[in-house]
């Protein structure tokens, strides 16, 4: 992608295309090389198939060739489509042994993978349900960078666990939000926030379990809010999109209730935002008018709304966007049964 | 039950008549294989020692455990279970299950209910609290803005993370304000400005902000709710 806006150029240095047998959703992208190659990028590809049979796929990427290699030794099957999948965050490769990579999936639980230079061991389930016979389905999960053995997860039943991985045990569990909830980030070691079809942003401080913050209620009461992403770069800062909607609501979370800015640029409705892994003004959108959009935030915006930086129009609509920390020059998109990585 | 024990060659006729004739048809196979015995007999002999598949050995460890599991979502229903253990009959899974499994069952699921209470996670329900603005009303923004942190000493401004650098777009406008900022804001980037100050340019907000920020002057809130929260970004922006 080249900087002026209303670009989309698909040169093949610019881009790589991998064309998965199914329809893909979730995808994650490792933080740390991959255990075969150094200069590799591990990146794991959840299918999306109404069925209780789906599988994980690791595939690798160049960015000096820019290409992808498939492993077909590196898949697994995964009941029930991985509603999100995600690498342990900044492994240092001295610590533990640097040859694996632990691997997370949330649906109907929570499970650790550890995936291996040619195989992939399933590490535990993280199962909290009292009886055997009836689990709260996982919306979304996010591991803590800056505590790895913490991960959030968001569940339909209202509530938001906090597992503690490495014993295996439940840290801590709260009923988050008054309906389903969609999505949850971390912060900071102790603090998360969490998005729900109430309609509502919550700050959640693990110090304090009794209360929590509101911070943004979506303007029509009940409406959705589907994702959640906070700028790791500059915390005081979050953004979310509401169900069918082409608006990304950026949030200052000194300023509550009232957004800082509402990108609207999206001809359709956002389904993925991401905020830049290095920089703080700079956030990407994604949705079905099948464009991903960066875009950088300026301190004051003009009278008619911020325009985006870039533009990028894929073949479909847009299910899922990556922007690794360890890859900063490239995003990474899903559409249909199609993964692109995209130089920014 | 009583009766009398199937001999050898009671057991070679039964299985050369179900060799020849197949299964099924029991009300004909005590005539055909010329044995004194009810077809019900004939039919249970059959199915319970004589078939060729079955599995005589001890239950595996494997095995044991899904019978658990299978009588703990099925109960007594033995044939079910049965239908899940390839080369068992349904007979040998009930005897197996009265003789050793039962008593061993009972006990170990109430010490299963001690642990489990022991390791019940309690689900805590936070009271949501719509925290306030930490600036005051519009009109006075950028004022409210120099008087707020010198007020209110736990909000380290210098100590929060930059908001966003702000090159070169529109900086004629902007100066004066800029020169307002400078005093406050430890770290200068060249023409950076204030986040917050986004909302008063942007007309879209203007309105939303004048109805909800000016109703809610620092009277208003409760003490609660502002003591909470700048104790949050206390806690908050030291571990930052």
């Amino acid at each position: 992608m080249e900087n002026s806006s209303q670009e989309s150029h698909l040169r093949s240095d610019n881009s790589v295309t991998y064309e998965s047998p199914y329809t893909v959703y979730a995808m994650a992208v490792s933080s740390t090389p991959s255990p075969t190659n150094l200069s590799h990028q591990s990146i794991a590809l959840g299918s999306f198939l109404e069925d209780y049979s789906n599988r994980v796929d690791i595939i690798s990427f160049d960015p000096d060739t820019v290409s992808v290699k498939t492993h077909p030794t590196l898949s697994f099957d995964h009941p029930y489509p991985p509603t999100k999948l995600m690498f342990q965050p900044n492994r240092k490769s001295s610590s533990s042994s640097s040859s694996s990579d632990i691997l997370a999936s949330s649906g109907d639980y929570l499970r650790l993978w550890e995936v291996r230079e040619s195989s992939i061991e399933p590490l535990s389930v993280l199962n909290n349900s009292k009886t055997s016979e009836f689990c709260a389905p996982l919306t979304s999960f996010d591991w803590n960078d800056v505590e790895p053995k913490r991960i959030g997860t968001s569940s339909i039943d209202t509530t938001c666990t906090i597992w503690d991985i490495e014993k295996g045990v439940v840290e801590t569990q709260l009923i988050a939000h008054d309906k389903e909830v969609y999505d949850i980030a971390w912060g900071e070691a102790r603090v998360f926030a969490s998005v729900s079809a109430d309609g509502s942003v919550r700050i959640f401080d693990l110090r304090d379990k009794e209360h929590s913050t509101i911070i943004y209620e979506s303007p029509q009461p009940d409406t959705p809010l589907l994702r959640l992403a906070w700028n790791k770069q500059d915390l005081k800062y979050m953004a979310t999109i509401q169900m069918d909607s082409n608006k990304v609501v950026i949030l200052d979370i000194r300023s509550p209730t009232m957004p800082v800015a509402e990108l609207e640029r999206h001809q359709a409705s956002v389904n993925a935002i991401t905020w830049s892994p290095q920089s703080s003004k700079h956030i990407c959108s994604a949705g079905d008018d099948t464009q991903a959009l960066i875009w950088e935030l300026p301190t004051v915006a003009g009278p008619n709304g911020i325009d985006p930086l870039c533009v990028y129009s894929a073949g479909a609509e847009i299910n899922q966007l990556q922007w690794s920390a360890a890859q900063p020059d490239w995003i990474a998109i899903a559409f249909s049964n199609k993964m692109q990585f995209l130089k920014v | 039950m009583g009766g009398v024990a199937w001999t050898e060659e009671e057991d070679q006729l039964l299985k050369k008549c179900i060799e020849r004739y197949g299964e099924g048809k029991w009300h004909r196979v005590p005539l055909l294989a010329g044995l004194n015995r009810c077809r019900k007999s004939c039919r249970l002999r059959w199915l319970n020692y004589l078939r060729p598949n079955i599995k005589r050995g001890s239950f595996a460890e494997d095995e044991v455990q899904l019978i658990i599991k299978l009588h703990k979502l099925l109960g007594n229903k033995w044939s079910l279970i049965a239908g899940r253990l390839p080369g068992r009959t349904a007979n040998d899974v009930k005897n197996f299950w009265n003789c050793h499994l039962s008593k061993k069952l009972c006990a170990r699921e109430t010490e299963e209910e001690c642990n489990q209470s022991a390791m019940n996670v309690e689900t805590i329900t936070p009271h949501p609290a719509r925290s306030i603005s930490m600036t005051g009303s519009t009109k006075q923004r950028t004022q409210d803005y120099h008087v707020a942190p010198n007020s209110l000493p736990a909000i380290k401004e210098s100590s929060m993370s930059m908001p966003f650098n702000f090159f070169g777009v529109d900086q004629q406008g902007h100066d004066q304000l800029v020169k307002e900022e400078r005093d406050i804001r430890v770290q200068e980037p060249a023409g950076g400005l204030f986040i917050g100050d986004l909302t008063t340019e942007d007309h879209r907000f203007g309105q939303f902000d004048e109805v909800n920020v000016l109703s809610r002057a620092d009277e208003g809130c409760s003490k609660w709710d502002w003591d909470d929260l700048m104790l949050d970004m206390d806690l908050w922006t030291d571990s930052l």
